[in-house]
């Protein structure tokens, strides 16, 4: 009896203490991965070429973001004849695994041992609040691809960092007026509980609450959620008049299909950020996501003529359609190739007198880089997700037009 | 108040699933006192094993069969090759299964890759049940319902069977079992066995509910570990209480105070020891 009163005792210190190492180990797990190289060449940057650095995510939760971003500044190439301004381009593809330490180390080896010209990426608020610093010291241009968090146009505003996507700003707001005057006014809004997710719904409430309406709850589940049901259960409970949600990746195909199997499409009307009408997500969830509204500012289905071009170019190439991140990829070029052919050069000094303020039509339409915030002025569109022939349509009702953020944040 | 019960159906669900994962380590632990800390990379096993079978257009239940048989085959030779070296020896099974549980981890992550999947529910349970004016899914009254199956089969096989007199027996005194001419090697690799088994089982039917990504394995037996010392080491009476009772904290931790739900269940877990350092089942210590 004595042996065994010992080793019980042991055993259950034993796995306390195995439990916090466990713990601490899973927090610090981090997927790693090895970063591509795209054919180097020693050759320094000379007049005739153009050398563009990538610090993209291609590994974990982002790699699907960073490849359609790769794929549309291809395609933009390519129908280009490789050329960006008149002089022929380079590009060089780091990956930053979303971690902004990661993602110094590779700026600067594309910065200081490569020599590019111009930067381009990333996908992480996170990695562009750290890139913004050193381009702001080194005085290099860095278009902002995909990035979104909102001070990047307020307090962090550079000189040199022009935004090609849009901000959470922009993506929160822009549906809010509509459901507030067509859908109900009574909402509860849910998203992942980081930067991003704070934002996109900070500025729909701000949105909605202006236009009469009420947020009834906001529900904050943690990034990388596997299951909403305690979420959903709880945001059906309060009899919203509609539930608008923000989620990406995986989390918005978990999110959306979960909404159908806890019976609540076709119950509460579901609402939502832009990534909601988005291929990524409409396209795994199918039927899912039927029905949902959305203020998306693209669709591979958006009626001009440009996107027409750039849909069919897009499909031969890569054999699938192109979603929201192919355009930030295919604008991320075009706004580079007007830039250069306006400067005449490639030193950031000479682009960033060009970049302030300049306008271009892009597949999702007019695009002009607002002076006051250098973050995009661009049309969203109130769309509802209609079943066509097994997969999902966003279907335009209403055009919001030139949705510019204030110069200022409306939030301190 | 129907909310109230759709969460607690919804926290129930969970309990049993961790109750499912949790049995295999705590009869591991009861019957071998063997610590197994790969218990939790058998789960994700499990798991990754069923989706490949379904991806290739196979029945969910036959994928389920062949992941649960996979695993318990996978128990054998683990313990026939390794684990039966360090009986006794605290500190190397613990080094071992340690060990263990990153190179699988590390084979799934290479096999399978990094990128989040999720197993899509039987067809045939793929429906939802109104409750009031909630609705659930079918889904989860079947992990309930396989919970239930499970604490049932275990309470019968402990108390009924001469295998369960045989392993009581051995958990007393495992020399006068030996002396009685009972192959004792046998009975330990069948239990091993049957632990992977259940990890494996849990894994699957977790799969639906939870979705599958690397970091799983850990935090699946972060919470297991938790279970089974709750509910007092060895007991799997004991780990089916502490489970549903986490299961369902946890899930209204999750929406009362969000940013805190893995912190309660450590407060709990805290708790119980300070008032009983045995855990809620544990054999008590004169």
């Amino acid at each position: 009896m004595e042996k065994k009163k010992r080793f019980l005792k042991l055993n259950i210190t034993g796995l306390i203490m195995m439990i916090a190492v466990m713990l601490i180990i899973a927090g610090c797990a981090q997927s790693s991965g090895t970063s591509g190289n795209t054919g180097s060449s020693k050759e320094e940057s000379s007049s005739g070429l153009l050398k563009i650095g990538f610090i993209l995510s291609q590994t974990g939760t982002f790699a699907p973001l960073s490849e359609g971003i790769i794929n549309g500044f291809k395609l933009y190439l390519e129908e280009h004849n490789g050329m960006l301004g008149g002089k022929k381009v380079e590009i060089k593809v780091e990956d930053d695994e979303a971690n902004p330490q990661v993602a110094l180390r590779k700026y600067r080896q594309l910065v200081h041992s490569e020599k590019v010209d111009i930067l381009v990426g990333p996908i992480s608020s996170a990695v562009v609040y750290a890139l913004r610093d050193e381009v702001e010291k080194d005085k290099k241009v860095l278009i902002d691809a995909n990035a979104a968090g909102d001070d990047l146009a307020w307090s962090k505003k550079s000189n040199y960092v022009y935004r090609a996507s849009f901000s959470n700003w922009q993506n929160g707001s822009s549906a809010a007026k509509y459901l507030a005057n067509n859908v109900g006014k009574k909402a509860v809004i849910l998203a992942p509980d980081y930067p991003a997710g704070k934002e996109v719904l900070r500025a729909f409430k701000a949105a909605f609450e202006a236009a009469g309406g009420k947020v009834a709850k906001e529900l904050y589940p943690k990034l990388n959620t596997n299951d909403f049901a305690p979420y959903l259960q709880e945001a059906s409970a309060e009899n919203p008049d509609l539930i608008y949600a923000f989620f990406t990746g995986s989390d918005g195909i978990r999110f959306v299909t979960q909404y159908k199997e806890f019976g609540l499409k076709g119950k509460i009307p579901l609402a939502g950020a832009l990534e909601f009408g988005d291929e990524l997500i409409t396209q795994p969830t199918g039927e899912a996501a039927e029905g949902i509204i959305t203020g998306i500012n693209y669709s591979p289905y958006l009626d001009n003529e440009q996107n027409k071009q750039f849909v069919e170019a897009y499909k031969a190439k890569y054999g699938k359609l192109p979603n929201i991140f192919s355009v930030e990829g295919y604008d991320s070029a075009a706004m580079i190739d007007k830039a250069v052919a306006e400067a005449g050069s490639v030193r950031s000094e000479d682009l960033i007198k060009v970049l302030k303020g300049i306008s271009f039509d892009s597949p999702r339409g007019p695009i002009t880089i607002d002076p006051a915030t250098n973050n995009p002025i661009q049309n969203f569109y109130i769309a509802k997700n209609e079943l066509k022939d097994g997969v999902i349509v966003p279907k335009v009702i209403e055009m919001v037009k030139n949705v510019t953020m204030p110069e200022t944040s409306p939030f301190e | 108040m129907s909310i109230f019960y759709a969460q607690l159906l919804t926290g129930l669900a969970y309990g049993m699933l961790y109750f499912m994962i949790a049995a295999g380590l705590t009869i591991i632990l009861g019957v071998m006192n063997v610590v197994n800390l790969a218990h939790g990379t058998l789960f994700m096993l499990g798991a990754y094993i069923a989706f490949t079978f379904i991806s290739d257009e196979l029945n969910f239940w036959i994928a389920l069969l062949l992941s649960v048989l996979l695993t318990a085959v996978l128990g054998i030779i683990l313990e026939k090759l390794l684990i039966k070296h360090v009986y006794g020896k605290e500190l190397e099974q613990v080094l071992l299964t340690f060990g263990l549980s990153f190179i699988i981890a590390d084979v799934v992550k290479w096999i399978w890759g990094t990128e989040m999947q999720t197993l899509s529910a039987p067809a045939l349970l793929n429906a939802s049940l109104s409750i009031g004016d909630m609705v659930f899914p079918l889904y989860r009254l079947f992990v309930v319902f396989i919970g239930c199956l499970l604490a049932l089969l275990l309470w019968y096989l402990e108390s009924k069977t001469r295998i369960g007199a045989i392993i009581r027996a051995g958990v007393d005194d495992r020399a006068m079992v030996g002396a009685l001419g009972i192959n004792v090697g046998l009975v330990f690799t069948g239990v091993f066995a049957f632990g992977a088994a259940l990890a494996g089982l849990s894994g699957v039917l977790g799969g639906p509910l939870i979705g599958m990504y690397t970091g799983m394995d850990s935090e699946i037996l972060v919470t297991s570990l938790i279970v089974v010392v709750i509910g007092g080491l060895g007991s799997w009476k004991g780990s089916f209480i502490s489970a549903i009772l986490i299961g369902v904290i946890e899930t209204f931790g999750k929406v009362w105070f969000p940013s805190l739900s893995m912190l309660i269940v450590f407060l709990i877990m805290i708790v119980v020891l300070i008032i009983r350092p045995q855990g809620l089942f544990g054999r008590e210590v004169a």
